[in-house]
């Protein structure tokens, strides 16, 4: 009760400071000179947030459901760790994370930037106060998680128990980070459009930000893929779930400007399209915190479902795009001509074609997810945009996506002229020709569209593994992401082609034989546990070469809120995963079982960590090379 | 050579995972459930919920291909039944030439830019 009460009052100090903060920034900007105050208040601005965070987790730990949203969300017989999860396992307390890790940022940039032109780093501090303000009203106004109740209800309501798992207890933190983090490159980018500082320098430090919300973008993702992968999706990783695609567009987003900064950075061209690109994937971080939680999506993120949210984060957005608009057109000139020559065959039109792909594919997600929804609305024809529309538009584009992704890189900034390099590309490519061949006549695909994507996937694999054991460049971060996403595209398209399945109703005592491979459903133990009734399935599997294995799929029935999840039995190898998942048929002794052996799923893993490695040591180079 | 011969191992242990022709049913059973939407479910397909919906879909999916329905006439009694809704591939029709078509053309007009932009530099 005390810590509900600290925790609202410091939420509203933390919203003072705020406003204190962005009128003296405003009065600095003027007089051109920093107030050392903003400093002090800057880190009390942390201190409030913080500890009005701190605050609430401790309502959750104790169980102190004289606070709404701990009521809403908590029980107190959930594991200890759930409960500190289900801070940020709901609305009100996700965007009071979201809040933190924004004023978190503009901590950071404040102690990281003494180096920066001055007005410029005023201006930054501006506009980030700016959304900071804008969400303190939002959790104040519209979902304040220290409403308190009276009188105090004895129990809570429960978590949803599919919210209840370790991967999913650091899902939201990490994709926070990535998705906050964009708005300090925002507030940046518009700080240095004012102050005509789009230039090389800038691009150079602003790709610290870049890379580390892109990280923890693409760590966040994977994390709830794994999560989906074996608590959701029945051996599935990802649906083109519209929450899914909601994390997914900002990542592309994220992408092309990383690559489109390089253009910045060493030849001083692109400038508009970096700035366009910055805020383009600010805006598509809020589009997507506004698609989550005005309800209108129909997904399993859906907390609640309260207009009045959706309504304000609507009316933010378009309050912050305008002055973006605005800004942008008042006073980005870039009328000065600059003569500098560009040639087809050279890194930067090839970083031109990478973001000029990337952004038909952010198209596609963006309109197969906006679509059904306007449609819905104009002339009430509900429409279902699934996993069907997203692969006929993307797989064609993917193709020339992967074969330009081999040779791009390798090409010099300004014109390239190695022969030799040429030359070995060309042999490569009819290698993967080659290669897809064998796989088309072994296992009998039949659609030609997927034999060029092996090919081009192939292509990538090779000529990427080559650039990794080459001395000729340098920059080895570079090399892994990009090893990495070949690699990736290559898992799941391979995982997607060879994947096999058997859906089969058994009871105890009965057996089915799949493939050369023979299950055996032995029996069934009841436990209980501590917030949970738990049927665990045995199996045995027998495999070609007698070596027997054991599997446990789980049923669990929570009573509160009363939910059955099944837990799969996942028996992971390099080369493939043996998938084994149970389901009570009511008012029934069978069972219904579903057997999978997906190849190379490991690898997805894998190699979504080599992307973010990649990221990573990017940015170790970058640190220290200041 | 090193490369040829990691490349025809890997094809080997490719093929020893070819699918069996002798399930065609199941999955054409799996292929059309994975195509269509749980409606009573948060955004999961037939395929991927377990609902009493969702498995009674399914047996009705099978009831359906042993009768000798093709893919295409399941569908339009599924959408005859339950709406367009219930079916993640959304045809080409009135309602959504748009939604197939902007990404292409939007794809072009990039390529069109870009072009430009390079080509007026030269001159």
């Amino acid at each position: 009760m005390l810590a509900n009460h600290i925790g609202h009052y410091s939420l509203i100090m933390g919203l003072l400071t705020s406003i204190l903060i962005f009128f003296l920034s405003l009065k600095s900007y003027k007089l051109k000179i920093i107030d050392k105050r903003i400093f002090s208040i800057s880190f009390l601005q942390l201190f409030f947030v913080l500890v009005s965070f701190a605050s609430l987790v401790i309502c959750f730990v104790i169980s102190d459901f004289s606070n709404e949203t701990v009521f809403n969300n908590s029980h107190s017989n959930k594991p200890i760790l759930y409960k500190i999860s289900g801070t940020w396992g709901n609305h009100e307390g996700s965007l009071l994370l979201w809040l933190l890790v924004l004023v978190l940022f503009l901590f950071l940039f404040l102690i990281n930037s003494k180096n920066e032109l001055k007005r410029y780093r005023i201006l930054t501090i501006t506009f980030q106060q700016v959304i900071i303000i804008g969400f303190f009203l939002f959790v104040l106004i519209t979902s304040n998680p220290f409403n308190y109740l009276f009188p105090r209800p004895n129990e809570g309501l429960g978590l949803n128990p599919i919210l209840q798992d370790p991967a999913l207890a650091i899902h939201p933190p990490i994709l926070y980070v990535g998705y906050v983090g964009s708005s300090l490159i925002f507030s940046a980018t518009l700080a240095a459009v004012i102050e005509n500082y789009i230039s090389k320098d800038w691009a150079k430090n602003i790709k610290t930000w870049i890379l580390i919300s892109w990280i923890f973008l693409t760590i966040g993702i994977m994390v709830g893929s794994i999560w989906a992968y074996y608590e959701l999706g029945w051996g599935g990783f990802w649906f083109w779930d519209p929450v899914e695609n909601v994390s997914l567009m900002p990542w592309i987003c994220l992408t092309a400007l990383l690559h489109c900064v390089l253009v910045l950075e060493k030849r001083e061209l692109l400038k508009s399209w970096t700035i366009i690109l910055s805020i383009a994937t600010f805006t598509l971080s809020m589009c997507g915190t506004f698609l989550v939680r005005s309800g209108i999506l129909n997904s399993v993120h859906t907390f609640a479902n309260d207009p009045s949210r959706g309504l304000f984060i609507l009316c933010f957005l378009f309050f912050l795009i305008t002055i973006s608009l605005i800004i942008f057109f008042v006073y980005n000139n870039e009328k000065q001509k600059n003569f500098k020559k560009i040639y087809f065959f050279s890194k930067e039109v090839s970083i031109l074609v990478n973001n000029w792909f990337l952004m038909y594919f952010l198209s596609v997600v963006f309109i197969g997810t906006l679509y059904p929804i306007f449609l819905e609305v104009l002339v009430e024809n509900k429409i279902s945009v699934g996993p069907p529309f997203y692969i006929k538009l993307i797989v064609p584009f993917l193709i020339f996506f992967l074969i330009f992704m081999s040779i791009g890189p390798n090409l010099k900034w300004i014109k390239e002229t190695n022969v030799k390099n040429k030359i070995q590309l060309i042999i490569f490519f009819f290698i993967s020709l080659l290669v897809s061949l064998l796989i088309y006549k072994n296992i009998g695909e039949t659609n030609l569209i997927n034999i060029f994507l092996i090919a081009a996937s192939f292509y990538l694999f090779i000529v990427t593994i080559r650039d990794l054991f080459s001395k000729e460049s340098y920059n080895f971060s570079k090399k892994i992401s990009h090893f990495g996403f070949s690699l990736l595209i290559l898992s799941i398209l391979l995982n997607a082609i060879l994947s096999s399945e058997k859906i089969i109703n058994l009871k105890v005592g009965e057996k089915f034989t799949f493939k050369n491979e023979k299950i055996f459903f032995k029996s069934i133990e009841n436990n209980q546990k501590e917030n949970y009734k738990s049927v665990i399935g045995h199996f045995t599997i027998q495999d070609d070469k007698n070596n027997i294995f054991l599997f446990k799929p789980e049923l669990r029935i929570y009573d509160q809120p009363l939910v059955v999840t099944s837990e799969a039995d996942i028996k992971t190898t390099l080369l493939k995963d043996k998938f084994l998942v149970m389901n009570a048929i009511k008012g029934n002794e069978y069972f219904n079982v579903r057997y999978q052996v997906k190849p190379f799923m490991i690898w997805i893993w894998i190699s979504t960590l080599l992307l973010a490695i990649g990221g990573f040591l990017s940015l170790y180079k970058r640190v220290h090379e200041k | 050579m090193k490369l040829f011969k990691i490349f025809f191992i890997l094809a080997f242990i490719l093929n020893s995972f070819s699918t069996s022709f002798a399930e065609k049913n199941d999955q054409l059973t799996i292929k059309i459930s994975k195509n269509l939407r749980c409606v009573i479910c948060q955004g999961q397909s037939i395929y991927d919920s377990q609902s009493e919906f969702a498995v009674s879909m399914k047996l009705l999916i099978k009831k359906k291909i042993e009768q000798g329905l093709s893919e295409n006439e399941i569908y339009e009694f599924l959408i005859d039944k339950y709406g367009e809704w219930i079916v993640y591939d959304t045809g080409f029709n009135k309602n959504t030439f748009i939604l197939w078509a902007l990404p292409v053309l939007l794809f072009f007009l990039g390529g069109a830019i870009i072009l430009k932009k390079l080509v007026f530099r030269k001159n």
